[in-house]
């Protein structure tokens, strides 16, 4: 019997990539593989046949060994993983090494024909990118989190230790922890995001009031965070794999870089101000405000304060 | 210190066609070094600067029609000499038109492994038009060497080398020894333009081309489709005679979407 392995090398995202194994699978074992930790049987026996975990944290170059032996043993047909950099880097290594190719971020399933239809992101959010693969075609899919959703069984799981893990060439020297807001933003849903627009960091106190009146947390573009550090990585929506979704996204005097429009591109509504009429922003924008931010916030607020009231 | 750089000619964003029927036209789109591959080339030429040695990019066509578009793809290549790569080396053939990162992966491993061993090899994190963060984790399986991914930082140390990873939650310091693949983030560096001198300089600096062929690759089987379709804004400007009007209407608009409730 052949399998999809669904991995993740934090046990916490694992199960965020069980609905498309779910949706992919016609009669294969589902096989877990992560790492150890108190909820694990709780977790493993939630949707998969069999679980493997690793006693301990264990660095990418292991975790590709470890893949390579469950999966000679196993016969995959599917790699799947919830979108995480260590997961991806991962996951592309031993897609290579089986020779199977690899659909990023996988952002829509269905099937067609005896053929499976993804979808994915690409041109930097501006566009979506449909990939028809016939249905005996074996594949590595990573998933955005909360992307899909499915209705998981319980399952009587058999749960293995690893054994036999080999050294690393790698070796850990430190790690500095991100500074954290309250509040993540890509729980939110609505994201006011602030971008070069604003002149001083003291300014950025409109977007946040503007943020309070409708319940939303405030992010930026790469500037606010990157270079005059008004606020921390951790709200800096367009970094690396940062994308968030909310309902209604805000963008004020943020022109529209590439990496930054990518992230913001599964949000409902987007609405963009800039005082720009030529800001790249509005090509991606819903709704566009042609105004002086530091003029129009003020006034919008006001207005949504005064409904809320009424 | 021998260095290898990979560099995408990736659809130019700022120029994508669309055609009649909605799709994005590849065969129209101006093409342009991709984003974070402009950092990879950049730190190459920051760690030549520093040890010395050469920086030989190393790169594959993937949009076609090769003819037509052959011209263009080897002005970029030629930027990235006058940036201050040494030497380059292209597959420029219709085989690889279309590829996915399983094909080009090994189309260039097989190329790298041709050309010479090399101590450290950096490319961008992924690519700005199909973003699939595959290329060094796929370099790493096939030419067999370490591969650390979304770098924003490299030390490098005699034989040792710290690799400073922007993950999710943390920033993850690395050690390890030479050679090693790097994938680096846009927060590496600034990527320097050429002079006038450099771009003219650059005209005799070599440029070795090569084909499917040379490569001893196995036949690929592209039997896959793909279309890329433009997602869709609204592009409503809300105007009217006064910032108050605007805002009215603004808030209208949403309430209507369903997005803000009063």
């Amino acid at each position: 019997m052949s399998s999809i392995i669904v991995f993740s090398s934090k046990i916490k995202y694992i199960q965020e990539a069980l609905p498309l194994a779910y949706l992919l699978k016609e009669k294969e074992e589902i096989i877990g593989v992560s790492c150890y930790e108190e909820n694990l049987e709780e977790i493993a026996n939630k949707g998969f046949d069999v679980f493997y975990y690793s006693e301990k944290e264990i660095l990418n170059d292991q975790w590709y060994e470890v893949l390579i032996n469950i999966a000679n043993e196993t016969k995959p047909k599917y790699l799947i993983a919830p979108s995480r950099k260590d997961n991806i880097e991962i996951l592309a290594r031993l897609a290579s090494k089986l020779g199977f190719p690899m659909v990023t971020d996988v952002s829509y399933f269905d099937r067609s024909n005896g053929f499976l239809v993804f979808h994915k992101p690409v041109l930097g959010g501006r566009a979506t990118a449909i990939f028809k693969v016939k249905k005996e075609t074996n594949l590595a899919l990573t998933v955005p989190l909360k992307k899909f959703k499915q209705e998981v069984i319980n399952t009587k799981t058999r749960i293995l230790k690893i054994e036999n893990i080999p050294e690393s060439k790698f070796k850990i020297l430190g790690k500095e922890e991100k500074k954290r807001s309250a509040v993540k933003i890509e729980d939110a849903e609505i994201v006011v995001g602030v971008g070069r627009g604003f002149k001083a960091k003291e300014d950025l106190k409109l977007a946040f009031d503007l943020a309070e009146v409708l319940n939303a947390q405030v992010g930026c573009s790469r500037p606010i965070a990157a270079d005059y550090k008004w606020l921390p990585d951790d709200v800096w929506i367009g970094i690396s794999n940062k994308s968030i979704r909310p309902k209604l996204y805000i963008a004020v005097g943020i022109s529209g870089a590439p990496q930054h429009v990518s992230s913001v591109t599964d949000s409902k509504v987007i609405v963009a101000i800039n005082k720009d009429q030529n800001a790249p922003i509005f090509k991606y924008a819903d709704y566009c405000i042609v105004a002086d931010l530091y003029q129009f916030l003020p006034i919008l607020k006001e207005k949504i304060e005064k409904l809320k009231k009424s | 210190m021998n260095i290898a750089v990979f560099i995408k000619a990736s659809l130019n964003l700022n120029l994508i066609k669309v055609d009649s029927s909605g799709i994005v036209n590849l065969e129209e789109t101006a093409l342009a070094i991709s984003e974070y591959d402009k950092n990879a080339l950049e730190e190459g030429i920051i760690i030549k600067e520093k040890f010395g040695g050469k920086v030989a990019v190393f790169s594959a066509l993937t949009y076609g029609p090769i003819s037509k578009r052959q011209a263009d793809y080897e002005r970029i290549i030629r930027e990235t000499l006058a940036i201050g790569a040494d030497e380059a080396h292209i597959i420029l053939d219709e085989k690889l038109v279309g590829a996915s990162s399983l094909e080009v992966s090994l189309a260039l491993a097989n190329l790298v492994k041709k050309v010479g061993t090399f101590d450290i090899y950096i490319t961008g994190e992924a690519s700005m038009d199909t973003s699939s963060y595959q290329f060094a984790s796929r370099l790493s399986s096939l030419i067999n060497v370490p591969a650390v991914t979304f770098v924003r930082k490299i030390e490098i140390q005699e034989k040792d080398v710290l690799l400073y990873r922007d993950l999710e939650d943390e920033i993850q310091i690395i050690k390890t020894s030479l050679p090693v693949i790097v994938s680096v983030t846009g927060e590496i560096n600034q990527p320097r333009l050429p002079t006038l001198k450099q771009i003219l300089q650059s005209k005799t600096k070599p440029i070795f081309k090569y084909s499917v062929t040379d490569l001893e690759l196995p036949k690929f089987d592209l039997s896959k489709e793909i279309r890329i379709l433009p997602v869709s804004r609204k592009n409503i400007f809300v105007e009217g005679k006064n910032l108050e009007e605007i805002s009215e209407k603004l808030i209208k608009y949403l309430i209507d979407e369903g997005v803000l409730k009063i």
